[in-house]
């Protein structure tokens, strides 16, 4: 599966991850912020590689800002920003919620 | 107490915050100089809102604002969104520079009494990036349980969700006392405040254990009597309030005069005919009901006690002082508020007994030394700062108050309870109250009540 838009997911609230997925030709290149980067950063990358992997991606640029979130929250967070990235489901409008 | 309510999925509390990202974003493009501050609270688990938990928000919330405004930050806009099942949550935007704004609510996380549960985000337009504790010299966010960084602590899930739990509530009852509002703990409150006001002295004209004051009929053993009388109307009153599950809460003070009446026998019984107590079996039944009210809806604060009293009396005043010309026996306070139209007690009440909760309790707080002592200093505060019906009706005018309010000035000129002189003046100021047969009756039913909620909020 090719990324047909940027798309991202989450925000830079606390205990939450800001994921963002643009089309790329080398893989997954990851972009990763967090002030855990040392301990969790191949935990949190892993995470999303699961999920993109399982979506069938090849090639993705991954900017990630990690605010510690739990792994179920990068997670779900990954999954909506590759089905956004996909085009399957619309991008909520946030301006009428 | 944090498990009851609505659970919440993951993904709901997910959109909540993409929600609330994009309201900030909104915000910040329509206070574009303004700082925009996001508060919400960090509660584990999946219930993210009941009453305890906005009682924690609303306390949180009004120090938050209470700090800007003392630390002369114009706050331009705030709102709330209390409501939701994702939790409670609110906006202030605020004149300022990002990184000092940032400070401040850093320093309010961190030192708040429930600061810990408090998540502050603080963004601005134009500004992609959150600044983070780190960046402004700050260590990172400790873990609610152990000492240890707070995101490590949750990535490892170092604790266990009943454990965390554990510390929320026990932080919970420190803060709001919730535990010493129970019913064995009100009604010890209750009594109390009446064997320490009856113990305190000298009073001005009142019975102590030393004097009885400008009273000839009774004693500090009616007063034991009398107090001991009313330990069952005390346990029925906050029942009372316990129990009522109506919404119009002035029927709940319908219910507790009725049982204000029984106690009335119960105490002239005791006292032979005396009335020791009532002007306390009034208020301290209003007081216990809402207690237990309170108690029972998880609204352990000062603010809802007030707020509850207010609800229970919004209709006092007019039925209380309508026909009264017509009305054949006249207690002191109906005669006073036909001669003089003060509305005494009852208005005191109806307003939420503001003697009480804005000046004798942060007096309370401000006094030093013994217990008596402070009692003292906290009983002549309040008679140089209320219409004391008692001391009017034995004065038989009104400008007794003012008299009244010089000798208090008088008093703590002297420095008050803990000088030899304002003690000294104290005492002469009772040989003056029995001379021109004065008594301060009102004052020391206000001061049962400041002790009762001073106990209540462990100030005493």
């Amino acid at each position: 599966m090719e990324i047909k838009e940027t798309a991202m997911a989450g925000t830079l609230e606390s205990s939450d991850i800001q994921i963002m997925l643009s089309a790329g030709t080398n893989g997954y290149e990851f972009e990763l912020e967090s002030d855990v980067a040392k301990q969790f950063g191949d935990q949190i990358k892993a995470t999303i590689t699961n999920v993109l992997e399982a979506y069938d991606i090849q090639n993705a640029k991954i900017s990630v800002v990690d605010k510690g979130a739990l792994d179920l929250v990068i997670k779900a967070r990954a999954l909506t920003a590759v089905q956004r990235a996909l085009g399957i489901v619309d991008t909520p409008n946030w301006e009428v919620m | 107490m944090f498990t009851e309510g609505q659970a919440v999925s993951l993904t709901d509390i997910l959109t909540s915050k993409e929600v609330r990202s994009a309201r900030q974003t909104k915000f910040q493009a329509a206070y574009p100089d303004q700082v925009i501050c996001a508060v919400k609270l960090n509660i584990p688990g999946n219930v993210k809102t009941n009453a305890a938990i906005v009682n924690i928000f609303v306390d949180g919330w009004h120090n938050i604002l209470a700090t800007l405004n003392q630390d002369g930050y114009h706050v331009q806009h705030t709102v709330q969104y209390r409501e939701l099942a994702t939790g409670p949550e609110g906006f202030i935007i605020v004149d300022g520079s990002l990184s000092v704004v940032k400070k401040v609510m850093i320093e309010l996380e961190t030192h708040l009494p429930l600061g810990r549960l408090f998540d502050i985000d603080v963004m601005t337009q134009g500004n992609a990036t959150q600044l983070s504790r780190q960046a402004l010299g700050f260590s990172a966010r400790k873990c609610l349980v152990c000492e240890q960084d707070a995101k490590v602590c949750a990535k490892t899930q170092a604790h266990t969700y009943p454990e965390i739990l554990a510390v929320i509530e026990h932080r919970y009852q420190q803060h709001f006392h919730a535990t010493d509002w129970d019913q064995t703990h009100a009604v010890n409150f209750a009594q109390k405040g009446l064997l320490y006001e009856v113990s305190l002295n000298p009073k001005p004209g009142l019975v102590d254990p030393a004097s009885t004051g400008a009273h000839h009929d009774m004693d500090v053993f009616t007063f034991i009597d009398s107090s001991l009388a009313l330990g069952p109307y005390f346990n029925t009153a906050y029942q009372a309030g316990f129990n009522f599950n109506e919404a119009d809460l002035t029927q709940l003070f319908a219910q507790l005069r009725q049982h204000g009446m029984e106690a009335e026998t119960a105490m002239f019984t005791a006292t032979n005919g005396v009335n020791t107590h009532k002007g306390a079996i009034f208020s301290l039944g209003i007081l216990l009901g809402a207690t237990g009210y309170c108690y029972r809806h998880q609204l352990t604060t000062l603010t809802h006690l007030q707020a509850t009293v207010k609800a229970m009396l919004a209709t006092l005043i007019t039925t209380d002082f309508q026909g009264l010309t017509t009305k054949a026996t006249l207690t002191a306070g109906e005669q006073q508020f036909l001669k003089y139209q003060v509305t005494g007690i009852r208005g005191e009440a109806a307003a939420g007994y503001p003697t009480v909760f804005g000046l004798a309790l942060p007096q309370l707080q401000k006094t030093t030394g013994t217990l008596p002592q402070r009692l003292l200093d906290t009983l002549m505060y309040i008679a140089g700062n209320t219409r004391d019906s008692n001391l009017i009706k034995r004065a038989g005018e009104l400008e007794i108050l003012t008299e009244m309010h010089a000798w208090t000035q008088q008093y703590f000129d002297l420095g008050g309870s803990k000088t030899a002189e304002g003690m000294a003046f104290l005492h002469q100021l009772d040989d003056q109250f029995k001379e021109r047969n004065l008594s301060l009756g009102g004052s020391a039913d206000l001061l049962i009540l400041t002790i009762y909620t001073g106990l209540l909020t462990t100030m005493i």
